[in-house]
């Protein structure tokens, strides 16, 4: 390359006034072999940006396993606690309204019927109970007389 | 985004990174640290950066700030940079030639420039970053860039001829 143009750029290159095209020109340059006598000074500079180049990272990367997020977890759970307090709230008010009555009217009748006549029984079997006791009565009545 | 997805965009800037950090925090142990933390962290924030345009940029900001804090850290708690693995200027004078020795020679100088000219050099010069990206990387505008970067090559020029010259003049 034409050694007024690389002395021009150097010049502009301390300047901070090249381009990364032409900083690339006089990287070229100054790395190769055929440096000019009174330029030589200039070529550690740019072979050292080279060498710094060279280097890099060279651990392997362990990345760490992602954690699930539980976050979801305690809102799902205050969701289905709502949902279950709202339930069996609307089942006791179900009951206060069902207060076990039939609609047809002859049902009706004949279920109060099972059911008087079922108390009827359980009288019944008392009262049958109650019986054994008049013997005891007879029984005091003659030792009286 | 899956794991390799997440390498597969990764990995052409992770060299980059890791070559910042180590600019700025000069240790490649701690280097290698602090790309790896950067990388994780990345890695934790994958939902955001995919919507990023530019992973590299974030991932750039995010390496600078890292390495900043850990040299905050460092001279607050009192502790000295502890260069292990600084090289042996003796032994590499004896099996290199003079031309490598001076280009470790301009390593070190960029090592003893101000931190922000030693970032804007870095990135333009190592890295070829446009000066516009720079800039907004640094929160500066582009003529400060330039000045900067003007300044830091300076630096290194006269620094590097004043060696030359040693005992010739």
């Amino acid at each position: 390359m034409d050694l007024n143009k690389i002395e021009n750029l150097l010049e502009l290159y301390f300047e901070g006034e090249t381009s990364l095209k032409q900083e690339a020109q006089l990287q070229e340059y100054f790395t190769s072999d055929e440096v000019a006598p009174h330029l030589v000074e200039y070529v550690p500079i740019f072979s050292a940006f080279a060498k710094a180049k060279e280097t890099g990272f060279n651990r392997t990367l362990e990345l760490p396993e992602t954690k699930r997020s539980y976050k979801w977890i305690p809102v799902a759970a205050s969701i289905l606690l709502c949902v279950g307090l709202f339930l069996t709230y609307n089942q006791k008010q179900g009951s206060e309204n069902d207060l076990g009555t039939y609609k047809d009217p002859e049902v009706a009748a004949l279920k109060t019927k099972q059911a008087l006549f079922m108390m009827g029984n359980f009288m019944n079997k008392s009262t049958g109970q109650l019986e054994k006791l008049e013997t005891f009565e007879e029984t005091a009545n003659q030792i009286k007389k | 985004m899956n794991q390799n997805e997440f390498l597969a965009k990764v990995t052409p800037v992770q060299d980059r990174l890791y070559r910042l950090a180590k600019r700025l925090l000069v240790s490649e142990d701690e280097a290698q640290d602090a790309t790896q933390e950067v990388l994780i962290k990345l890695w934790s924030n994958r939902k955001k950066i995919k919507k990023l345009r530019s992973v590299e940029a974030f991932a750039v900001t995010m390496t600078k700030n890292y390495c900043y804090d850990k040299l905050k850290a460092k001279s607050s708690s009192n502790l000295q940079l502890v260069h292990t693995n600084y090289e042996d200027q003796h032994y590499n004078t004896v099996k290199t030639s003079e031309n490598s020795d001076s280009v470790n020679w301009v390593l070190k100088l960029m090592k003893d420039l101000p931190e922000q000219q030693r970032l804007v050099l870095h990135m333009r010069d190592v890295e070829q970053f446009t000066n516009s990206e720079i800039a907004q990387e640094l929160d500066l505008n582009e003529t400060a860039v330039r000045v900067t970067l003007s300044r830091a090559r300076k630096t290194i020029r006269e620094q590097l001829l004043k060696k030359h010259n040693y005992g010739l003049k």
